[in-house]
């Protein structure tokens, strides 16, 4: 493994292979854009995901989807059939140079075809095999079928998300959108790989790895579990804001511009957040009775909590626009936030400061696009897109004839066969 | 114990409080880091308020269920860290430790007199996490956050909700969870260098900053297209498409109905389960699954075209077959046909009614001290060689400082009452609890 040099991510020098569909790409982005050699292997033509949009200019093709797009950057890409015994020899000659392998099949798959990890670290002892699979390997529901949406339920997330009865009556319990069950999986799949590589730098060692969907996203729900196994709890869902064993005051207000702010009050209604609150609103003419003194009372305060929140507070919110609000408040110390369409996100001066937006070449199309950034700045070791989502087979002839050395024939002949 | 731990030698020195960052340290914990957290009573966050004290027990720093499993595998040293002995304390600690965390706003640290240069200079090679709301660059940089706000600010509220609604949002800080994992992601990636290469380095995790990147496809919608998402039907609730508005992909993954949660018996708060048909041989399953009703017959649900067109009518008629059975019930069936369903699911029911999780031990019990015997919520990954085990209950406040002063620092007995006399181990005018006594003894 070579030196990674100042310029290069913190994962320089490692390789993983990727056989994952929607539940794991994610997470090989993660390794991908940190400076790791992701090679993604597709089957001939090409992962389902590739058939998830939007797609470039509305036009559905497997070359187009900009889902495919952003969770497959700075990996390479080939095609390979595992279900045939040629397809089989070659994916163990390519594992046999990894580090990781990241696989997201039904339990049992890779065994039925003899790659499980015992099979496969024959070759490579410091091998790590990740299986990130909706319910892990064991149990009762091992085989069910899942979705986003589907771990959104059973794990919890729907269960703390909807609407105030008096906002939408009878509002479902409500599942947030953007794919964020995956993005919960592969969070804790990249943390349990990383643990087993800093293993191996030690030990030498490589293991296996079983991590459940499931399982992450019902670690994922803050106090839920906490409020039921200490209180025996179970909270209610509001708008905007956090579930609660009982109502809370509400801190989502619709601005002038028709976005919403979500407006806390840290530590409360009291007489020192009252006096900040009433100059906050007062440079707009908005804070009404709020500098009285008599609202320098506890008492007063709490006897009048709704004339505060729901009239002074929402009234003075209605008044201004969203971006406004946030960034006055924040000069004040109070912790607002805009509730931000992501396209807003573009004209975002800190995330501009921050160089937040890459620039990502698409040669293919002679274009280039803007992507999201990192999510932390490796000051020692940087985070970057190396490359666009590679094309179906797109490094087929680099890494079959380059690097494992098949001549130009022998591929031809594993394409024309369905093996490539 | 019998089997080694991945971070087996690995130190961290924990400045984090609240949520995010203790969550990132717990699992370091769980993996076999040492975690030192450094705590002060007088500006504790984290511990205190608590809502989350069980009913009959006096709430105080040592009673928060909530604090107690979030740190759990951590151990607790109470320091002044304000005062020049407790700063000189800490970097002796940090001298023989490999990670820093700490979620404090940007200059914190660095006011105290523990910028990274600084730690450079005590540990050339550590590697030092810091956790902010808004990262240590950028004009930004002092803003401050919360998870509800980071979600708003990053565009994470807006995906979530019915259309012509205010935002639903999140129920809760999912970026102080998912924060707290992106705390753990960068200690380990960061530490992996480190031992490859030799160099620690400073990594600027920011929780607004960690929220964006989690919505790609959107924000790829908008600068390759130049479609927002502030559009009819966003977000389309948990429907894959809103009916009567343009057709255009969710974010969600592949457009399709039936998609949607439904109500089933009794009907109580939580009594719903989702259900999802990826393809016609799934929605033809259902309509097996359902009995095949007379409606379900209909060539306007005999493609997925139909279906998402007629999908009111769609979602009606299974609401009312789904309202004859109980949610477990339901999903059972649907998955022994080869259907995508699952139920909604409340903590009560993960820790109760759950069978994968039961199977999969997702909750043991564990003793605590000041709180009894409480379940723990444990990983969600299996790692063969070097399993992740919560291995001690969450620290009372305090309760290793004369274990880390005299056992690993080496000051003397006399030091450490000196340290408790003069209001660097504990401040001088609050009452100390039982077993800072018998620490003095």
């Amino acid at each position: 493994m070579s030196d990674a040099q100042q310029g290069q991510g913190p994962l320089t020098g490692l390789r993983i292979l990727e056989l994952s569909d929607e539940k794991g790409q994610f997470c090989g982005k993660l390794f991908g854009d940190l400076g790791a050699d992701v090679i993604k292997i597709e089957p001939p033509d090409g992962e389902r995901n590739r058939h998830v949009g939007p797609f470039l200019d509305d036009i559905p093709h497997p070359e187009r989807s900009l889902s495919f797009w952003y969770y497959n950057t700075s990996k390479r890409g080939i095609t390979l059939n595992l279900e045939t015994s040629d397809g089989r020899a070659l994916f163990r000659r390519l594992a046999a140079t990894a580090d990781v392998i990241l696989e997201t099949f039904r339990p049992g798959y890779l065994a039925s075809l003899r790659l499980d990890f015992d099979s496969l670290r024959a070759d490579n002892p410091g091998l790590i095999l990740c299986s990130l699979t909706p319910f892990g390997q064991t149990g009762p529901w091992r085989d069910y079928l899942s979705s986003d949406l589907l771990h959104m339920a059973a794990g919890g997330e729907m269960a703390s998300c909807g609407y105030d009865e008096a906002d939408v009556p009878n509002a479902p319990p409500i599942a947030p959108g953007g794919g964020n069950a995956w993005h919960m999986g592969c969070h804790y799949a990249y943390m349990a790989i990383m643990a087993a590589l800093v293993f191996r730098t030690v030990s030498g060692q490589g293991q296996y790895i079983d991590v459940s969907i499931h399982e992450a996203c019902a670690l994922t729900t803050e106090s839920a579990i906490a409020n039921y196994v200490y209180r025996g709890e179970v909270l209610r869902r509001q708008t905007g804001r956090h579930h609660a064993p009982g109502p809370t005051p509400r801190t989502q207000f619709r601005a002038k511009d028709g976005t919403y702010v979500t407006a806390l009050i840290s530590g409360g209604l009291n007489p020192r957040n009252v006096k900040n609150l009433a100059d906050l609103m007062d440079v707009y003419g908005m804070a009404g009775d709020l500098k009285d003194p008599k609202y320098q009372d506890p008492a007063v305060i709490a006897a009048h909590t709704s004339h505060i929140i729901d009239g002074l507070l929402a009234s003075f919110i209605a008044s201004v626009p969203a971006e406004e609000v946030y960034h006055a408040a924040q000069a004040r110390g109070f912790t607002w936030g805009a509730v931000r369409a992501p396209e807003a996100l573009l004209d975002d001066a800190h995330l501009q400061d921050r160089n937040f937006w890459k620039t990502v070449e698409h040669p293919e199309l002679g274009r280039s696009f803007v992507y999201p950034g990192e999510a932390a700045i490796y000051n020692g070791s940087p985070w970057g897109i190396s490359r666009r989502a590679p094309l179906i087979g797109e490094h087929n002839t680099e890494i079959f004839c380059g690097e494992l050395g098949l001549s130009r024939g022998e591929l031809s002949v594993l394409t024309e066969t369905r093996v490539i | 114990m019998s089997q080694p731990r991945a971070l087996e030698n690995i130190r961290v020195v924990d400045f984090s409080w609240v949520r995010a960052g203790p969550w990132a340290t717990r699992w370091l914990g769980a993996l076999g880091a040492e975690i030192i957290k450094i705590e002060w009573p007088e500006t504790e966050r984290g511990r205190l308020p608590s809502s989350t004290t069980p009913q009959g027990l006096d709430v105080n720093l040592n009673t928060s269920g909530n604090f107690s499993d979030t740190n759990v595998n951590k151990k607790s040293l109470s320091l002044n860290v304000r005062s020049a002995k407790g700063l000189e304390i800490v970097k002796r600690l940090i001298a023989i430790s490999d990670i820093v965390i700490e979620n404090f706003s940007s200059r914190v640290l660095q006011n105290w007199g523990l910028g990274y240069e600084e730690m450079c200079k005590i540990k050339p090679d550590i590697v030092y996490v810091s956790m902010s709301g808004y990262g240590h660059t950028g004009r930004n940089h002092a803003y401050t956050t919360f998870g509800p706000v980071a979600q708003a600010v990053a565009g994470l509220t807006h995906l979530s909700g019915l259309p012509e609604q205010p935002p639903a949002g999140w129920g809760w800080s999912y970026m102080d969870d998912t924060g707290g994992m992106y705390g753990a992601m960068c200690a380990l990636t960061g530490l992996y260098h480190r031992n490859m290469t030799g160099r620690g380095q400073h990594i600027d995790q920011a929780q607004m900053v960690s929220s964006v990147p989690l919505n790609g496809p959107a924000l790829l919608d908008f600068t390759v297209n130049g479609r927002g998402s502030k559009r009819p039907g966003f977000p389309p609730g948990n429907r894959a498409h809103w009916p009567g508005t343009p057709l255009v992909n969710n974010y969600r993954g592949p457009t399709v109905a039936p998609h949607n949660a439904y109500r089933t018996h009794p009907g109580g708060y939580n009594d719903w389960c989702v259900i999802v048909c990826h393809a016609d041989e799934e929605w033809n399953q259902l309509v097996r699954v359902m009995g095949s009703p007379s409606w379900a017959a209909s060539d306007k649900f005999a493609t997925v075209a139909g279906r998402l067109q007629h999908q009111e009518e769609l979602d009606a008629h299974i609401e009312a077959w789904s309202l004859t059975l109980g949610k477990y019930a339901l999903t059972e069936l649907c998955q022994a046909a080869g259907v995508r369903a699952l139920p909604v699911q409340s903590a009560e029911d993960r820790v109760e009614h759950d069978p994968q999780l039961r199977h999969r031990d997702m909750y043991l019990p564990m003793p605590h001290s000041a709180l009894g015997v409480h379940k723990v919520q444990n990983a969600p990954f299996k790692l063969s060689e070097t399993p992740a085990v919560n291995s001690r209950p969450s620290p009372l406040i305090g309760e290793h400082t004369r274990e880390i002063v005299e056992g690993l620092l080496g000051y003397g007995h006399d030091d450490l009452r000196a340290g408790f006399d003069d209001g660097t181990f504990w401040p001088t005018k609050r009452a100390r609890f039982p077993y800072q006594e018998d620490m003095l003894l």
